[in-house]
């Protein structure tokens, strides 16, 4: 398996990715939370067309799109003492870069959302205001994954995680970690 | 290895166990604590959230279906706990089985009884 040349020792490198690790299961719990919200709020409005913005299901899902961002953010702070994980040219890596961007637009969406129910006031779910929540926490989801997948693959790299048993998985990593499985991976 | 500025013997590249100490700080294995407060912390907040929802909009939100999204929270959040504990003592010779076991014991418990009693 290859090993990618580290800048800080190695029992510091592993803390410092179980940190992240620490912050990805509170984020991602954060996530699942809204998408349980989505079935609370989508009950509210079978019954309320739109009341206001101060709803619990409101409060619940807007609070938690300010917090994702913003937990992203820290997480993006703390990685920079992980040289690994850096993207090109020593930038943000592009998972992170990702998961921040989704989130950062469902967060503007409050705003738009409301802006929008002062003159519609149907909560219809198809409506381009709700696109962007959607699209917001797909574009999210998609960069935490890749994000998610780098850090676990430095730890089995690290030899602080076991990779999964199964050889075509074993080999999956294998290939991962040599940079050969290119349609799967971000750099 | 060279270490950051302000670790080592002055440029002359050594490392010692004492500087990578300093350089981890708090180690993973030693959160439990934080990462049981917060484990709770959380549970109280849906418990919290979902019962605005029950005694504020009753007539969009009955009792059942807060307990049912409380409940299935509860246990997004117990495996989130248990997996954090367990990943950052792995490889570590601490062990907190205990505290995990009487922690998810007592809010399993809790979830009980206020799904049987609160709200209605």
């Amino acid at each position: 398996m290859a090993q990618m040349p580290a800048l800080i020792p190695k029992e510091v490198e592993i803390q410092r990715l179980k940190k992240i690790w620490l912050m990805v299961i509170a984020l991602g719990s954060i996530a699942a939370s809204v998408e349980v919200d989505n079935f609370v709020d989508g009950s509210l409005h079978q019954t309320s067309i739109r009341d206001s913005a101060f709803t619990p299901a409101h409060w619940w899902l807007y609070s938690h799109f300010v917090a994702l961002p913003l937990g992203w953010a820290a997480c993006a702070m703390y990685d920079r003492k992980i040289p690994v994980l850096r993207g090109p040219n020593n930038s943000i890596n592009t998972g992170l870069k990702m998961t921040i961007l989704g989130y950062l637009a469902t967060m503007f969406t409050i705003g738009v959302n409301e802006m929008w129910h002062f003159w519609f006031v149907e909560e219809i779910f198809a409506v381009p205001n709700h696109w962007m929540f959607n699209m917001g926490v797909v574009v999210a989801f998609m960069g935490a994954l890749a994000y998610v997948v780098r850090v676990y693959a430095r730890l089995v790299e690290l030899g602080a995680e076991t990779p999964g048993e199964n050889p075509y998985v074993a080999e999956m990593y294998k290939m991962a970690l040599e940079g050969k499985l290119y349609s799967r991976s971000i750099p | 290895m060279t270490l950051p500025k302000g670790f080592g013997s002055g440029g002359s590249g050594g490392s010692s166990s004492a500087d990578v100490e300093r350089m981890i700080g708090k180690r993973v294995e030693n959160m439990t604590g934080m990462i049981t407060i917060s484990y709770l912390a959380a549970w109280g907040a849906t418990f919290g959230g979902t019962a605005a929802g029950y005694f504020y909009y009753p007539w969009a939100y009955p009792t059942n279906s807060g307990h049912f999204a409380f409940i299935v929270l509860t246990i997004i959040e117990a495996i989130g706990y248990i997996f954090c504990v367990k990943v950052m003592q792995e490889g570590s010779n601490k062990n907190s089985n205990g505290i995990v076991a009487v922690t998810i014991g007592a809010t399993a418990i809790g979830t009980f009884l206020i799904s049987m009693y609160v709200g209605y």
